[in-house]
């Protein structure tokens, strides 16, 4: 069946973190218009959920909240959160020359022009769920909104884990609790598309030799960054195994990225300075405990990076040049890692409280066809056919790739991609202008 | 016509009960233990401010399951981290928890 709501845009952007925001703000500064579609129920992708940024310590929150407001209060940028990307292609048939998007609207069973955010019933819902927003290492409701600062502030129903009962519905104060809808589909119409999908980690239950995420107290990169978030799970850095503050935590560093057998072979770029920055946030938390990094190189190429980790190293921060090997459970909640030194002087074992992943990037979105026939890298990142003089261009016309979803890089690198995305896309609309 | 929208909204709900009948009895079950798990909790609470260790050995809970109720009673205002003991923190009932206790008492 085809879709009878079909919106025009000049921009379709797909995904709403920081590059499709940066995308769409400087787009729609220029007076394009631009739709954002997202899959999460809110925008800010993974910036929001981080602590702090490095190497300036400034509070990710802080940059990237202004952005979402931003975005959503433009007069240029429509958004649709929740969404399904079906399919994206170019369409040159008929009187419409561009790329046509199918999206679902997935339902949140929360009517959004009725709800007022009120979080009513959340509070009320009986059913506690893991919340993935801070890493599963507290709960949420089977009806909540995704965390305080989220854009729209609009609840979403887990109907796997809802009985019905009726109490959200009793609560609401505006009716907005709609238990039957239905995924709704439309298509957007745009001259030109920006593919801002980002990335995921690695997931720990992956990796064998660090113990398929079982061992306790061995969590990822975005977990800690849950931790050390004013507004995380324990308000403070606790061991999730039994709420002690730990005395020792540990870096492991390429866990995943660089690793064949992980399918990940090359360098995720940015762990060796979150991994520094999250040890310096510690340093500063929980002053007396150690702190180590286990690390093959460390990669510190950007403005300013080489003095943050000069920095790290001399507030105490120790950082041991090893491949570890394994890690073990260890006796009263440790974890126990056995590391061989990369000097050549043999292998070592450690106990640490509190152990720190960081897992490979992989890609956040798979274009495969049907869904999209953008090409994809060995690095089944997007390809990038002119990586050096315009890394933003794709083998489609009309369609552009800006940030972590053409491989691994920083906020900084991301903001930049964007704005030379927005550039591309802009350059391309006005040359077929003229063309016309 | 409104009485017609009334018994349309109640079948439909019907019909979404039976589709959904396998997860609403799972969903009722894990709500029912997630219920006494906490009823255990702020009952042992009661008592004084505990840490998670305490709290654990106190209602038989493993420990990580016991942080992550805590985690959760603690954002939604029913309990308050006090004073720190050795390298453990010591929860309490919130006072607005109290007083709701008392008036449900």
């Amino acid at each position: 069946m085809i879709p009878t709501d079909i919106f025009n845009f000049d921009t379709l952007v797909v995904g709403g973190g920081i590059a499709g925001l940066q995308t769409a703000l400087d787009l729609g500064d220029q007076g394009y218009k631009v739709a954002v579609v997202e899959k999460d129920a809110s925008i800010g992708g993974k910036m929001i959920r981080l602590s702090k940024v490095f190497p300036t310590l400034d509070c990710a929150s802080c940059i990237t909240t202004p952005k979402m407001s931003a975005v959503a209060h433009h007069e240029n940028i429509t958004l649709f959160t929740y969404c399904e990307l079906n399919s994206l292609d170019y369409d040159g048939s008929g009187e419409f020359q561009g790329m046509k998007a199918l999206i679902t609207q997935k339902p949140r069973y929360v009517d959004p022009v009725k709800c007022i955010g009120c979080r009513q019933c959340e509070y009320v819902c009986p059913v506690h769920i893991p919340d993935m927003e801070q890493g599963g290492l507290s709960a949420t409701k089977a009806i909540s909104i995704p965390f305080s600062n989220a854009i729209p502030q609009l609840p979403i129903m887990d109907i796997e884990n809802c009985m019905l009962c009726g109490q959200c519905e009793k609560a609401c104060p505006t009716n907005a609790i709609d238990y039957l809808q239905k995924p709704e589909e439309f298509l957007i119409a745009s001259k030109t598309a920006v593919v801002t999908t980002g990335f995921d980690l690695l997931p720990v239950k992956d990796n064998t030799q660090y113990g398929n995420g079982k061992i306790p107290n061995v969590i990822d990169s975005l977990q800690m960054e849950r931790l050390l978030a004013p507004h995380g799970p324990y308000n403070r850095v606790l061991r999730p195994s039994d709420g002690m503050e730990p005395d020792s935590i540990a870096y492991v560093q390429c866990a995943g990225s660089r690793d064949k057998s992980m399918g990940v072979s090359y360098c995720s770029r940015v762990c060796c300075m979150y991994a520094i920055k999250q040890a310096m946030l510690l340093s500063g938390s929980l002053p007396l405990a150690d702190i180590t990094i286990y690390y093959m190189d460390i990669r510190a190429f950007g403005k300013g990076y080489e003095q943050f980790y000069q920095n790290a190293k001399a507030m105490g921060i120790e950082f041991i040049k090893a491949k570890v090997a394994r890690i073990d459970r260890g006796e009263n909640g440790s974890a126990q890692v056995r590391y061989e030194l990369q000097d050549g002087s043999g292998t070592a074992t450690a106990n640490h409280d509190l152990v720190v992943l960081s897992m490979g990037m992989v890609p956040g979105w798979n274009p495969e066809q049907p869904v999209c026939p953008v090409s994809k890298d060995t690095d089944q990142f997007i390809t990038s056919i002119k990586p050096k003089i315009s890394p933003v261009l794709t083998d489609m016309d009309g369609l552009f790739v800006a940030g972590a979803a053409a491989g691994p890089k920083d906020i900084v690198d991301t903001i930049t991609e964007s704005g030379s995305a927005a550039m591309e896309a802009a350059k391309f609309m006005s040359k077929s202008l003229m063309e016309n | 016509m409104i009485n017609k929208d009334k018994e349309a909204k109640k079948t439909a709900m019907k019909e979404l009960r039976g589709l959904r009948k396998s997860l609403i009895a799972s969903a009722s079950s894990t709500m029912k233990i997630q219920k006494k798990d906490i009823a255990a909790i702020k009952a042992f609470l009661k008592g004084g401010a505990a840490t998670i260790p305490e709290i654990a050995a106190g209602i038989d809970m493993p420990t990580d399951k016991a942080l992550w109720y805590m985690a959760t009673l603690k954002k939604y205002g029913q309990i308050v981290e006090v004073q720190k003991e050795g390298a453990f923190f010591k929860y309490t009932l919130s006072e607005q928890e109290k007083n709701y206790e008392k008036a449900e008492a």
